[in-house]
């Protein structure tokens, strides 16, 4: 072990940027076309999903900054040192909220969609357990591992991906996708709201920066790993509303699974690519829950330095997985997302957007 | 939790290789003057056994006693009578020197002119020359001198050189290492040609004794890897080393893992291939198979014919493999998750007939595959331990029971039959037996997870593979390098083959200390 050089125990420009987007592409893009379409009812939603993704980018541009200010300090310290300790230990709870509640509406997610596309009596809480077992099992692990594996399962997705638009290719009717630039601004914005819950994850750098090996290179990690989700949004988006119009788009629960239900391949060696493509889907829910857990328990050992990972881990599974079984049907399930993404608006991009400001007034910097 | 125990207990053995030289079992005993109770203190120590050989006679014209010992069998007793006693009786007795009268002039004399020998030492501990008798030298002894020459006379009966068996190839070369670290080195050396390859050798085993060399070539090698490869090494305790699978599985890194975390080979031209890209090999006295450190799983996965094909060649092999690893461990949990919980996945006409067949089968896919591949297991290690001509009676046997009778009696579906084939020649097609073994066990937890969440429960099993892998090391470096952490540089070697004329550094995974491997320019 001692023969891995620290430099090694860190991670690249490139890496981050697939972090990044690794954790950004999960639930969200299942259901995105879905609220999008419903709020503006047409092709022009693309522009909804450009419009979301640079304000995304902006903000996540001002994160990164703030981050790369403190190298080699964590979200707790540096909070610390801008604001006080009160305050550090107050937003720092609250992020571990925040990302603990995505935990659990990522977990609920694979329970519902699995149930919907691959088991028909198999209850939804053994599902969702069996996964939050592997999850605890990657965070368990070295983080550096752990933060591997995107490298390895989303080039995966996204080639399963590629080959889904592929072969809907030939569904695509001129038709559905008419007329463009009917959409008034107002409904635009509407859209973009509607996106931004498709695009919230973008900010581990916060807490990841300091893994980096050069902490100033953040804000280029930012713009690679958004810009494969923006493309990727934009292009899936295109193709749904290609297929099936966007009054249908509207109706479908998951509309990019059922982007996967038209493929048809030549052959005939699968039947039901939905279910395939859904089965190696779980793959990038898997990347972003394990972040989103991993930076709960980041940033409570940063708080409590006593305590130790394995413990948290234990500690924190069964609140994660109670909390997960509480919505009782979709509709519930989705407002519980909502709300978790207005809760995160204030926690992980209001506030550190003004403690960046604060740091600058203040002239606060990190030290090597 | 298991880690760090272990690596408390690593903490607490580690002594620097120096020391470790020094911890013999018996106490340190000084020569005596006295020939009569040198022979005598050698017999008692070595129980007098009938295989000792002591000869004593005078020295040319003189009164001195001298006296030979060693090991019969362990020592070449035609370059003792025609090097030593030959020369010594011969020369003193018709040169025209006249024998110094002091017993260290004769030693003197003995081992700068009389001694026609390469490798001779002189020594006064005896304990040291104890160990070097057992060995296979020759103790020359001079009455009345505190002082002993040995001479090195090893010469015993090695088996010949011959083609590896458990790694054949149809391109490439033929010799094998063999159980003598001897000839091993010399194989090595003779496809090794720089003068950076070192040999450092040391011993492991309190009482085995057991020669160790950890090869290497200087300014290749990482050096903060070779120390941590000392270090470990340092703290093998044990008394008996017979193979090197002792060396492996003290050293590696996760004892817990069921993937191989140190590749064996009995492939000379492998271990230099790997020389040269900056791993170690350990070499164990007395056995053929040779530790090549640290693991990546491409190494595990690539074979040499795959450089020694065209590159095309090699790389539509390495494919074929990727995907044999893929269907060895997953087939027959696709085939439970499939048959099971999804037959809507199976285009309709396929799962119609595949139900026909399952008809009069009266177990579920789950308990079918675990019988199909247990017995599978069953013969693949019986034909294993059989000499070679019952062997292929097993093979017909088995063939037969598993593929013919079990389907007629009723008790497995055809399209069992299929997977388990497929299953297990996708795992003889896995270069590595270490790699094909770990697969075999995986393939268990991944039946189990596809019996209990169908293709769920497979993905899982993958995601979890996935995590203990990324997890893995092996002497500290990741065992998914070049894939995770991402090194686009080494994907030219990994499961594509580039053309020879691309590889032109040595892989960066390895951080090797020189990293070109083509210095003339454009090599075209």
């Amino acid at each position: 072990m001692s023969a891995q050089t620290l430099s090694e125990k860190m991670i690249s420009k490139n890496h981050m940027g697939i972090n990044i987007a690794s954790v950004t592409v999960g639930v969200g893009i299942l259901t995105f076309p879905r609220a999008l379409a419903k709020a503006t009812s047409g092709f022009d939603g693309w522009i909804s999903v450009v419009i979301s993704g640079l304000v995304a980018l902006l903000i996540g541009w001002l994160l990164a900054k703030l981050a790369a200010r403190f190298p080699r300090q964590t979200f707790f310290d540096y909070t610390a040192i801008i604001a006080s300790k009160p305050v550090a230990y107050a937003l720092t709870l609250l992020v571990c909220l925040y990302t603990m509640l995505f935990v659990s509406f990522e977990i609920r997610a694979i329970g519902n969609i699995a149930k919907q596309y691959l088991f028909y009596s198999t209850p939804v809480e053994m599902i969702t357990l069996s996964f939050l077992l592997i999850v605890q099992y990657a965070v368990a692990g070295s983080r550096i591992a752990m933060l591997r594996l995107n490298l390895l399962f989303l080039p995966v997705v996204l080639v399963v991906i590629f080959f889904v638009l592929v072969f809907t290719t030939q569904l695509l009717e001129i038709e559905n996708i008419r007329p463009y630039f009917s959409s008034s601004w107002k409904s635009l914005l509407e859209g973009s709201k509607a996106v931004g819950l498709s695009y919230s994850g973008f900010e581990i750098i916060l807490f990841y920066t300091m893994l980096m090996r050069n902490p100033e290179e953040g804000p280029k990690a930012m713009l690679l790993g958004l810009f494969i989700p923006v493309s990727l949004y934009v292009t899936i988006y295109i193709f749904v509303i290609g297929v099936f119009s966007a009054e249908v788009a509207k109706n479908l629960t998951y509309p990019t699974i059922d982007l996967a239900k038209e493929v048809e391949i030549p052959g005939g060696f699968f039947e039901r690519v939905e279910s395939m493509f859904f089965t190696i889907w779980i793959m990038t829910i898997f990347n972003t829950c394990v972040m989103w857990l991993d930076i709960t328990i980041l940033n409570l050992t940063s708080m409590f330095r006593k305590v130790k990972k394995m413990v948290w881990i234990l500690a924190l599974s069964p609140i994660i997985y109670f909390v997960a079984m509480l919505p009782q049907n979709l509709v519930d399930f989705f407002a519980f997302a909502d709300a978790i993404t207005y809760f995160g608006m204030i926690i992980v991009y209001l506030c550190p957007i003004c403690l960046l400001l604060i740091a600058i007034m203040r002239g606060v910097k990190g030290h090597e | 939790m298991m880690r760090k125990f272990f690596a408390q207990r690593r903490k607490k053995k580690t002594s620097p290789f120096s020391q470790h030289m020094q911890q013999r079992q018996t106490p340190e005993l000084t020569l005596s003057p006295n020939l009569a109770d040198n022979l005598e203190l050698f017999r008692t120590l070595l129980g007098n056994p009938h295989d000792l050989l002591i000869r004593t006679f005078l020295i040319g014209n003189t009164n001195h006693t001298c006296a030979v010992i060693a090991l019969d069998g362990l020592a070449d007793s035609d370059m003792l009578h025609n090097q030593v006693l030959g020369h010594i009786q011969l020369m003193i007795s018709t040169s025209e020197k006249s024998v110094p009268p002091e017993p260290d002039e004769i030693i003197q004399l003995l081992f700068e002119e009389v001694l026609s020998v390469v490798e001779i030492k002189k020594e006064t501990s005896l304990t040291a020359a104890l160990d070097c008798i057992l060995s296979g030298d020759t103790a020359l002894f001079v009455d009345g001198s505190s002082e002993l020459i040995l001479i090195d006379s090893k010469g015993w009966k090695t088996r010949g050189i011959e083609e590896p068996v458990s790694e054949g190839l149809v391109r490439g070369p033929r010799d094998g290492f063999t159980e003598s670290i001897r000839d091993n080195t010399v194989r090595i050396r003779r496809r090794v040609k720089d003068p950076n390859l070192r040999f450092e050798s040391s011993w492991v085993g309190t009482r085995s004794k057991t020669e160790l060399i950890i090869a290497y070539i200087d300014d290749i090698v990482d050096h903060e890897m070779l120390d941590e490869v000392r270090r470990r090494i340092a703290t093998i305790d044990i008394d008996e080393v017979e193979e090197s699978g002792f060396i492996e599985q003290w050293i590696e890194d996760d004892f817990l893992s069921p993937f191989p975390q140190a590749h064996n080979t009995e492939r000379p031209d492998k271990v230099s291939a790997s020389l040269f890209q900056g791993r170690v090999a350990i070499l164990l006295d007395g056995t053929p198979m040779v530790l090549i450190l640290p693991v990546t799983i491409g190494l595990l996965l690539h074979s040499p014919e795959d450089y020694y094909e065209r590159w095309i060649v090699g790389t539509l092999t390495r494919l074929l493999r990727y995907l044999a690893a893929f269907f060895a461990v997953f087939s027959p949990s696709l085939y439970i998750a499939l048959v099971t919980f999804h037959p809507g996945l199976i285009p309709s006409d396929l799962a119609f007939s595949i139900a026909a067949t399952r008809d009069g089968v009266p177990f579920p896919a789950f308990i079918e595959s675990l019988m199909m591949i247990t017995t599978m297991e069953l013969l693949q290690e019986a034909g294993l331990r059989l000499p070679k001509p019952i062997g292929q009676t097993v093979g017909i046997v088995g063939g037969l029971v598993i593929g013919d009778a079990a389907v007629s009696a009723g008790i497995v579906s055809p399209v069992m039959v299929i997977v388990v084939a497929l299953t297990a020649i996708s795992s003889f097609a896995i270069p590595s037996f270490q790699l094909a073994i770990a697969f075999r066990m995986i393939r268990f937890f991944a039946m189990f997870g596809a019996a209990i969440f169908g293709i769920y429960g497979v993905i899982l099993s993958l995601i979890a593979i996935m995590i203990h892998l990324s997890n893995l090391t092996s002497i500290g470096y990741p065992y998914l390098a070049p894939l995770a952490p991402q090194m686009p540089r080494d994907w030219k070697d990994l499961i594509l083959r580039a053309p020879v004329t691309f590889l032109k550094e040595r892989p960066q995974a390895l951080h090797p200390e020189d990293e070109i491997r083509m210095r003339t320019g454009d090599s075209k």
